[in-house]
């Protein structure tokens, strides 16, 4: 798990003995390290509540690090400016509330801030990239809509062509998929997959299993403050660890026609109380 | 072309001249109405150029226009154009479609200077007391403020709109107490004050206003791009690497000077800095790089139309501009919210 001297040098991103949350003394996840490479396609995986989002949040530097460092091809994250970590690492929050109803290409346009001098006005080449990365993502012709006038899935295309817009290195996506018809949930995994390939960095929360399986390169498995788990998904994504981690008896079956991986959790057993408490619910036995 | 918005290529030249056509009323209307060819030729003769030589401008018109109402119309367009443009920044800074320059403490803090100026007798002694008093006031205020809200060199909105609120209901405490002991002549001189008026403006007004309102707004037109940032939200402007703070910052007290200013030469006028950017908002989109312009010049010629129609509605008296803006914009107001409402609600 701990990379070497040597892999520490060629990593996109070095995390070492750092510790998250929202304040001292509250850490959510402590004393974790691990090297990114680049090209990875890392999903960070674990129960609702472990701190994924406040360790990619971290990451990014929206939230100040506990302790340790975080290194971004070679440069300290708290040495940064704020422009030039935004030209290392782009972020996709969960939950992008917008108002004043800016259309989808202004949207796609804040991703080109980083690279454009504070007095100057985007140039030829800025609208030429931003044009690009919404045709890529499949929303060029949604361009002048304004944004809360579009519908969930087209939304996160919007936004992913935003973070595309930034042209960065590193790529921090906090469940990108999530809530999304499986149609759009695959096409962004395909999308990130695509520019992984290419060789960009992906680090994004995924709440959906399989997808992640089947679609990432390495998986973090996130709980109990820590890192419970990292490697290749068949490694991670074992009915031992799942079930410690989320605390609940979780099998993992390959299925055999198409290989990729069946998660679900067991029912739990029948008890009378359960029973009554339905009944209740149901209203029986109220005549 | 957006759908929805009126083409840019429409927008300005109409909002320009609307901008200079209220200036022109402003300067015609009045319990003495100067023709405009009279006043257009009074502008060419005196810079001496060779048009309309043949109207003859009486001495008597070019004193109530050089001496009364370019100086009345000069401040009305600043000051409108100040709080129209100040007003849209504020709105962006707190993402409230319902913020007003004064939100941050800004006119109570200035209300407390005029009333301390008055009470202490400082504004019979010489009139640029008051407005200087009163700027201090909105200075100490908006810093009061910030610092309330400042936490760990982060300025959030909702603290910030919170500490606003309560620093406002404070300096109005203060100024509600200072009221109760006050003799009637100076309650009476305080009424005409929080009432914003135009009337008996004069050069020194347009000297008092012009530096800190132009300086203020240039400010604010160059941050515009920034402020299409800033808008988005702390996280989404951080992580397209903005220090938000700082110009979040910047622009604030961009946005508080030139309302304080026009607040102090003008009195507390309402309705402008609130209506003006929600108006042009449904006009122009929320891109700020056009906003703020189209708000500049709507404010201005808003205030200053106002103004005008306020001296001609019920001659020989003068309704003051504080209350035709209310009047004039309010149903106006409505009638746009319910059309963009059916728009988009309805069909």
């Amino acid at each position: 798990m701990q990379g070497t001297m040597h892999g520490r040098q060629d990593a996109v991103l070095a995390v070492e003995g750092l510790s998250v949350g929202y304040r001292k003394g509250n850490n959510i996840l402590t004393n974790v390290s691990f090297d990114v490479r680049q090209g990875e396609m890392v999903g960070l995986i674990g129960p609702n509540g472990a701190g994924k989002s406040t360790l990619l949040k971290t990451l990014r530097g929206i939230l100040v690090p506990l302790a340790g460092c975080v290194v971004i091809r070679g440069h300290e994250t708290g040495m940064l400016s704020s422009r030039e970590f935004a030209r290392e690492a782009a972020y996709l929050q969960q939950n992008v509330e917008i108002s004043f109803g800016y259309s989808a290409r202004e949207i796609v346009m804040a991703g080109r801030y980083p690279h454009i001098r504070w007095w100057e006005g985007e140039s030829a080449g800025d609208r030429q990239i931003v044009d690009a990365c919404m045709a890529y993502t499949g929303v060029l012709e949604l361009a002048e809509r304004p944004i809360h006038m579009i519908s969930g899935g087209q939304r996160q295309r919007v936004l992913l062509a935003k973070v595309l817009a930034q042209q960065t290195p590193l790529l921090f996506l906090d469940e990108p998929a999530t809530g999304l018809d499986i149609f759009y949930q695959e096409e962004i995994f395909r999308f990130c997959r695509e520019i992984c390939a290419k060789g960009r960095t992906v680090l994004m929360v995924v709440h959906e299993l399989s997808l992640a399986a089947k679609l990432c390169s390495r998986l973090m498995l996130v709980g109990r403050g820590r890192i419970i788990s990292d490697g290749p998904p068949e490694t991670v994504m074992t009915s031992e660890n799942l079930s410690r981690c989320y605390g609940v008896p979780v099998r993992v079956v390959q299925n055999p026609r198409t290989g990729s991986m069946e998660i679900f959790t067991e029912p739990p057993s029948d008890d009378n109380r359960r029973t009554e408490l339905l009944s209740t619910i149901l209203g029986e036995g109220k005549t | 072309m957006k759908p929805g918005y009126f083409s840019s290529m429409l927008v300005f030249p109409i909002l320009t001249a609307s901008f200079f056509g209220a200036a022109c009323l402003s300067l015609s209307w009045g319990q003495f109405d100067i023709p405009a060819e009279n006043i257009l030729a009074l502008l060419c003769q005196s810079m001496g150029l060779p048009f309309l030589s043949d109207i003859t401008v009486t001495p008597e018109q070019e004193a109530v226009l050089l001496h009364i109402r370019l100086p009345r119309t000069l401040v009305g367009l600043m000051v409108g154009a100040g709080l129209g443009a100040s007003g849209a920044v504020m709105q962006g800074i707190f993402s409230n479609p319902l913020a007003d320059p004064g939100i941050i403490g800004v006119s109570g803090g200035a209300t407390f200077g005029a009333i301390v100026a008055i009470a202490f007798g400082l504004s019979e002694t010489s009139f640029v007391a008051l407005p200087l008093c009163a700027l201090c006031g909105a200075l100490v205020a908006v810093t009061l403020t910030v610092v309330l809200a400042m936490r760990h060199g982060k300025i959030p909105t909702m603290t910030l709109l919170l500490s606003g609120v309560i620093v406002g209901m404070m300096f109005g405490a203060i100024t509600a107490a200072i009221l109760t002991v006050l003799q009637e002549q100076k309650l009476h001189q305080y009424l005409f004050w929080t009432i914003g008026g135009l009337d008996y403006r004069r050069w020194e007004h347009v000297a008092m206003g012009a530096g800190p309102i132009l300086a203020g707004l240039s400010v604010m037109l160059l941050m515009a791009r920034h402020l299409n940032i800033l808008v988005l939200g702390d996280i989404e402007a951080r992580a397209v690497g903005m220090p938000v703070a700082r110009y979040r910052l910047g622009l604030m007290a961009a946005a508080s000077l030139v309302t304080a200013t026009g607040v102090c030469i003008s009195g507390n006028i309402g309705f402008v800095g609130l209506v003006v950017p929600h108006m042009m908002r449904l006009v122009t989109g929320p891109d700020h790089r056009r906003l703020l312009p189209a708000s500049l010049l709507a404010g201005g010629a808003f205030l200053v139309f106002c103004d005008a129609v306020g001296r001609v509605v019920v001659p020989p008296l003068e309704i003051r501009v504080g209350i035709m803006t209310a009047f004039i914009g309010t149903p106006y107001f409505l009638w746009l919210l319910r059309r963009s409402q059916i728009s988009m609600h309805g069909s």
